[in-house]
């Protein structure tokens, strides 16, 4: 009974080509091409080389001996994984790892399920300022971090005066601070999503009287999955990758691995022989787990990056 | 007990039809999704906390539905996200404004409240005693450089990819990897790579090039620029690729038609399409660079060589290494006004509505 929207009905007035030959394929793929395909060959080669083999890099660095990697060699002298054996003592790194996937890991889901609901009630539902709000949620994306530091990091150690509650060089305090700067960019992102989701199934719930708590639960949680898991990943990457805020607001023990590494990297130089292949090794180590999220949710993050345009 | 969107727009249309019967049919339709949504008016009210289930006369009218509508809507969800981001974005942005007017450092930090109030002396210092200006021309022109340097390759990238080939999902994916790296582990890396006795140097050496310091000095700055380009470029490609997609098969049609050569084409029919997605790409890629903290901060270290001090690095460094904090909350005041221009550009450019969202079709 409910009346399919304008833009399901008017389907494109387009002829295309039946079932195309080969032929018609190939005179297809002529008419589309942008560029002449000497000068394509060029500009791939150029940007595979120049961004592929400083990542090429960090690999053969990594199975490398430190001795060789601080005389500048490109290709590993002599195969060793002992690099990845040994950071695990040369630096806490299992601490930090800990931490991160605590800290961030906590932050996505927890962002996820705030900025679902949020967004839902920003796009289905009209209020007052609700412009305002949506309007907010891109400029709040958009402020400097370092600008926050230190009033955050002042509302935080009052809070240990006044509350008694200590949240400076807690998980918590980072957990808190994280989860409210992913929270604009998942919310927009999944503004986006929820927009392009159709009504109708929301609506025939309505109409069996369910609440909205219940219409968002039950059917546009389930059918939004993939705009969820985006706006999670967006936060667990927020969390994973800082660097200011968690290089004020730790302790050691309650260190991120960004900043065990960012330490770590600082205090190479000076010492009697820089570590380099096992910095390699670790710097290996904290990019795998965000490379690995990219690559298994690589078509929804490619609509999210763009949607938002924040890293 | 929000009527649906659709129902209400055929009930007011309907209303607007002066027939008897059309009036008649209007009525029952909205009386019908009135009443359905109606079904649960206890349950929800106990929800809803406090306020009472308003007693719903079934009159019906169009506009009474429209009422209903507006008193169901579920705005508590806003509220968990809403808390936090007043009091982790707002009130901070709030407290840094006061903080950048009061002459606190770490020994008045315990009881930063009844620190001295000190009024605009802290700007004053920012702008003449200190290198804010310096910080600024860096960061500035450290931006724009990337951004302009960056947008030729994005788009370049975005062009070689958007035709078939064998190979092209795996050349997209790898293009992407610099950006999807983590900022520490770019800094990490290129900090090792750029060492005087580094790989950077070794290879610069085969081409018969004396490469010098990189992480200190003059050349540190040619550095931080060229590490940015390289962790940055790919997001211009992005949303220049999605720009390409927007492009008609019928444009590329009409331009093989008229006998247009590629630069043609290029020149006068695809790039008009681009100018959009171009302009926001810019505008984002310099917020990026100017706010970036991460990669400066990893890759030369603290404290900084005068060549790469940029804004967010002098901040930090005037806050948390040399404990001015009032000082330093008055420069992220002035830094914020540096950006207001570019993110009000993008503010405007971004499309906040779509005619889709329950918003506008309520509104009249």
């Amino acid at each position: 009974m409910v009346p399919v929207s304008a833009s399901n009905t008017i389907a494109p007035v387009r002829v295309t080509p039946h079932r195309a030959s080969a032929k018609e394929g190939a005179r297809q793929a002529q008419i589309h091409r942008l560029l002449p395909k000497p000068l394509l060959i060029v500009i791939l080669a150029a940007l595979l080389v120049f961004s592929m083999v400083p990542v090429l890099y960090i690999f053969f660095a990594s199975i490398n001996s430190d001795l060789a990697v601080a005389r500048g060699a490109f290709w590993p002298t002599e195969l060793t994984f002992e690099n990845y054996s040994k950071i695990w003592t040369t630096v806490d790194l299992g601490t930090g790892l800990v931490n991160s996937v605590l800290v961030a890991g906590g932050v996505a889901i927890v962002c996820a399920g705030l900025s679902v609901s949020t967004a839902y009630v920003l796009v289905r539902y009209a209020f007052r300022g609700r412009l305002l709000v949506l309007r907010g949620l891109l400029a709040l994306q958009s402020i400097p971090g370092t600008l926050l530091l230190l009033p955050v990091f002042v509302l935080f150690s009052s809070a240990a005066s006044t509350l008694g509650v200590q949240i400076i060089g807690t998980r918590w305090g980072l957990f808190l601070t994280y989860l409210t700067f992913a929270l604009p960019f998942s919310t927009w992102v999944m503004v986006t999503y929820l927009r392009g989701l159709p009504r109708e199934l929301e609506e025939a719930a309505r109409l069996d009287g369910a609440s909205p708590f219940k219409i968002l639960t039950r059917i546009s949680v389930p059918l939004s999955w993939p705009g969820i898991v985006v706006s999670g990943i967006f936060a667990f990457l927020l969390g994973w990758n800082d660097v200011l805020f968690a290089s004020v607001m730790t302790r050691p023990e309650s260190r991120t691995v960004a900043v065990s590494l960012q330490i770590f990297g600082a205090t190479q130089e000076g010492g009697a022989v820089p570590v380099y292949g096992q910095m390699m090794a670790a710097a290996l180590v904290c990019a795998v787990p965000v490379v690995v999220l990219y690559l298994i949710f690589q078509r929804y993050l490619v609509g999210g990056l763009t949607a938002g345009g924040v890293k | 007990m929000v009527t649906t969107p659709e129902a209400r727009t055929r009930a007011d249309a309907l209303a607007a039809d002066t027939t008897p019967e059309a009036r008649t049919r209007a009525d029952a339709l909205a009386a019908n999704a009135a009443a359905s949504a109606d079904a649960t008016p206890a349950r929800t009210a106990a929800r809803r906390g406090g306020h009472p289930a308003p007693s719903s006369p079934p009159t019906g009218r169009p506009r009474r539905a429209r009422k209903i509508g507006e008193r169901d809507r579920p705005l508590w969800m806003l509220a968990p996200g809403g808390i936090l981001m007043v009091v982790v974005i707002l009130v901070p942005l709030v407290l840094g404004l006061v903080i950048s007017l009061m002459d606190l450092d770490q020994y008045t930090l315990r009881q930063w409240i009844s620190a001295p109030f000190i009024g605009i002396t802290n700007y004053v210092e920012a702008l003449t005693k200190s290198t804010l200006i310096q910080s600024i021309g860096i960061s500035v022109g450290y931006a724009v450089l990337v951004t302009l340097i960056c947008l030729p390759i994005g788009v370049a990238a975005a062009l070689a990819t958007q035709n078939r080939f064998r190979g092209r999902g795996l050349v997209r994916s790898l293009f992407l990897v610099p950006y999807v790296l983590p900022t520490f582990v770019v800094g990490t890396v290129w900090r090792t790579m750029l060492q005087p006795d580094g790989v950077g140097n070794a290879m610069l050496k085969n081409f018969g090039i004396d490469g010098g310091l990189w992480l200190n000095g003059p050349q540190s700055y040619w550095a931080l620029v060229f590490v940015q380009i390289w962790a940055s470029w790919p997001f211009i490609y992005l949303l220049v690729l999605s720009g390409l997609q927007s492009v008609d098969s019928e444009v590329h049609e009409a331009s093989a038609l008229d006998g247009a050569g590629w630069w043609t084409k290029l020149r006068y029919v695809i790039l008009p399409y681009l100018k959009g997605p171009i302009t926001l790409a810019l505008i984002i890629s310099f917020l990026h660079s100017v706010n970036n903290f991460t990669l400066p901060f990893v890759l030369f270290g603290i404290p900084a060589p005068a060549d790469v001090n940029v804004l967010p690095v002098l901040t930090y460094i005037t806050g948390f290494q040399n404990f001015r904090f009032g000082l330093s909350a008055a420069m992220a005041v002035i830094s914020l006004i540096l950006i207001a221009i570019p993110l009000f550009i993008y503010l405007r450019a971004v499309k906040l509505d779509t005619g889709e969202d329950g918003g506008s079709r309520v509104r009249k």
